[in-house]
């Protein structure tokens, strides 16, 4: 009798022992990261729908904020086109540097 | 006696356990928080020195490194830009990094072979390959900046077009509440024809200009390749002068907006005085 008490007890420590040091709780952790991991996928999900690209508003927002925010948004891509096509007028006015020997 | 001793000693291997537990967990956390030391090529300087340079092939090796180094920068600047298009697949943007890459190893290679030639005779024929290198270069390099202007314009067509629609419901706001929408209207339709021959101008900027090939010295390749360019810059001023048109537009839509907002909120502040 003492000796399933002993057992008992030694495997009831060994399992508290496993838990504390990870093997065990790495178990647990994992289901629980899995359940937490995909709320926060949908969430981006959701985010990149509400906040198009290039600094415009959501999409269904008409506000005159979103409005006033989209025209700015516009506005430096436009002040890129500028950049850009200057670029362009650039690179097909290159001249090299003279070579000679 | 015995048997008491057994349970003791049993139970403090167990508490040992669970004591030392954490402590080596630790310890295997802490293994793999090993350092990796990366050691860098060391870069060699090849000093040629089985050749006599004169005053005039030193210079000329230095007026080709300083061409070398120009081209290197500005290929790896319009990577840089290639690599922020938007409105491409990843695919025509891979081909033309890639040429792009190509073309900056290719110029990498000549530097160093120009700076490790053992005779003269192999030194003048690659300072002449600066040259005829020239050629991709000048295609490469405006091919990249068309691409990259043609999709600054249809992400600027995108980003008015969802704007335009916002637009729209205001100005159907205004008309169902009794204002007139007859400028707003047309503004809206200007903007979207404006917007409609952007994106059509862009694409064939890029269609005109994409497919091209290095002449090679054939002159009249070199004729058709400028003429297409032209073409194609021709297509993104159009492009660019319809986007800042729409522009206008929106600009005037906006403040008849206003105005009605202001109209509107005059009137209900009258009613309410009135009322009262």
């Amino acid at each position: 009798m003492a000796k399933w008490i002993i057992g008992i007890i030694i495997v009831v420590l060994l399992a508290g022992a496993l838990w504390y040091s990870g093997v065990l709780g790495n178990m647990g952790m994992t289901a629980s990261q899995t359940a937490t991991t995909t709320p926060q996928t949908a969430t981006t999900t959701q985010q990149a729908v509400a906040q198009p690209e290039n600094g415009m508003s959501a999409n269904n927002d008409a506000s005159d904020a979103a409005i006033s925010q989209d025209s700015a948004a516009i506005d430096t891509q436009m002040q890129g086109l500028n950049s850009d096509n200057a670029n362009v007028d650039s690179s097909m006015n290159d001249k090299q540097t003279a070579q000679s020997y | 006696m015995k048997r008491i001793n057994y349970i003791t000693l049993l139970v403090a291997i167990a508490l040992g356990l669970v004591t030392l537990a954490p402590a080596f967990a630790a310890a295997q956390t802490a293994s793999v928080n090993t350092s990796a030391a990366v050691t860098a090529p060391g870069a060699s300087v090849n000093t040629n020195t089985s050749i006599t340079l004169t005053a005039a092939e030193k210079t000329a090796i230095g007026r080709g490194d300083t061409e070398i180094t120009r081209r290197t920068a500005a290929l790896t600047d319009l990577n840089t830009r290639i690599q922020a298009m938007q409105k491409v697949t990843d695919a025509f943007k891979a081909g033309i990094s890639a040429s792009i890459t190509n073309e900056i190893n290719t110029l990498a290679s000549l530097k160093a072979k120009i700076d490790a030639d053992a005779d003269l005779a192999t030194l003048k024929t690659d300072i002449q390959s600066i040259t005829s290198s020239y050629r991709v270069f000048a295609l490469v390099l405006p091919q990249g900046r068309i691409a990259a202007a043609a999709d600054r314009e249809v992400t600027i067509v995108s980003m008015m077009s969802t704007l335009g629609s916002k637009l729209q419901a205001r100005i159907q706001a205004a008309q169902q509440g009794g204002a007139d929408v007859t400028a707003m209207s047309a503004a809206l339709t200007d903007m979207a024809a404006k917007l409609q021959d952007a994106q059509t101008q862009a694409e064939a900027s890029v269609t005109a200009s994409a497919s091209l090939t290095p002449h090679n010295g054939d002159s009249t390749k070199m004729a058709a390749n400028n003429a297409a360019l032209k073409t194609a810059r021709t297509d993104l001023k159009t492009a660019q002068t319809d986007l800042v048109a729409a522009r206008k537009d929106i600009n005037t839509i906006v403040t008849a907006l206003g105005k009605v907002k202001a109209t509107t909120t005059a009137s209900s502040t009258t009613s309410a005085s009135v009322t009262q």
